[in-house]
């Protein structure tokens, strides 16, 4: 008689080779170990170094676009139209990239971190639609375009995310990915005492400079 | 120290790969039988077989969702699957720690073959 398996699929063969040898407790360690990190690797939802050296690249060009764009300002205006396209452009091709990975890292996985993950990312989301909120409240103040259309908009969403990824990152016992995400708070903080046009160089290199820490960190980890 | 105290059902190379793969996914997640297939290598009746022994004894929950003509499983490791690796990691540790205290007999420097 056939015999079913849990998948509902027939396989003569089957029994003949659901059975294996005697497996020594030395090849058991060393499976356990080649095992865990496959499935680490390939189950992970942490940026990869390729992800996160790509997210740098791209980081380094959106903030030089926008700090070219500014410097030699007198009065300061804020950035311009191209300089906002290559910054649209470079959060279009991060999106895209990490769509990718997640999806090809979240196939085949089904269950609470499914739910867990779209309500971390529509935080984010919120974050970055209030803070555009509030950025209108300062100029209905009066505030300067200084603060309106350099400092605020350049530190203060990231300053947010930095403290709201730590947190995250610090419950998945994410290490490298703390370390990152704490220090693109404390850059967003330290980068807005450099002015309305400095900002945005000083953002660029800190952002990139601790992305490519935690590509290092992470690869590191990864061969270790 | 034999590896008697290791749990049969868990110290087989198959369905270790398979029970530490599981592992590795959070707490509340399940993982397809075809994503699990991809990432152990088996063939889809071989693995199934395994799946099935390892559900019998408790350590795995499958739901098979019907959607049209195409189905799909999902398996998950149980809290009592978590446990059971859990004690086997323990066990193995105390083999691998007599072994490495006992003396060495003379038959462990012939290459296995």
């Amino acid at each position: 008689m056939k015999e079913t398996d849990i998948n509902g699929t027939v396989d003569k063969n089957a029994r003949e080779t659901a059975e294996e040898g005697e497996l020594d407790p030395r090849e058991a360690a060393a499976l356990i170990r080649q095992t865990e990190r496959q499935a680490q690797r390939e189950l992970d939802l942490a940026a990869p170094p390729w992800l996160a050296a790509l997210l740098a690249g791209v980081v380094f060009v959106g903030f030089g676009a926008l700090w070219l764009s500014v410097r030699g300002q007198h009065p300061y205006k804020g950035p311009s139209g191209w300089a906002l396209w290559v910054a649209f452009g470079a959060v279009v091709v991060v999106i895209a990239a990490a769509a990718f990975y997640l999806k090809h890292a979240r196939a085949g996985v089904s269950g609470r971190s499914s739910r867990r993950d779209l309500a971390i990312g529509a935080t984010v989301l919120t974050t970055y639609i209030l803070m555009g909120v509030f950025q209108g409240a300062l100029k209905k103040a009066g505030a300067s375009h200084a603060i309106v259309d350099g400092i605020f908009p350049a530190t203060a969403p990231l300053l947010a995310v930095g403290c709201v990824g730590a947190a995250i990152q610090a419950a998945r016992e994410n290490w490298p990915g703390f370390g990152a995400a704490i220090a693109l708070a404390v850059i967003a903080c330290i980068s807005a005492f450099a002015g309305p046009i400095n900002v945005w160089l000083f953002m660029g290199v800190g952002l990139f400079l601790s992305i490519v820490g935690y590509a290092v960190a992470t690869a590191w980890l990864r061969r270790a | 120290m034999s590896t008697e105290t290791l749990d049969p059902l868990i110290h087989v190379p198959a369905r270790l790969r398979i029970i530490v793969t599981l592992a590795a996914l959070p707490v509340g997640d399940a993982l397809s039988f075809t994503r699990l297939q991809n990432m152990i290598g088996l063939t889809p009746g071989n693995l199934g077989m395994h799946l099935k022994k390892i559900e019998d004894a408790g350590y795995l929950s499958s739901e098979k969702v019907i959607n049209g003509v195409a189905s799909r499983t999902s398996v998950a490791l149980t809290s009592r699957g978590r446990a059971a690796l859990d004690a086997y990691l323990e066990a193995l540790r105390d083999v691998l720690g007599a072994i490495d205290a006992a003396p060495l007999p003379p038959s462990r420097s012939v290459k296995r073959t």
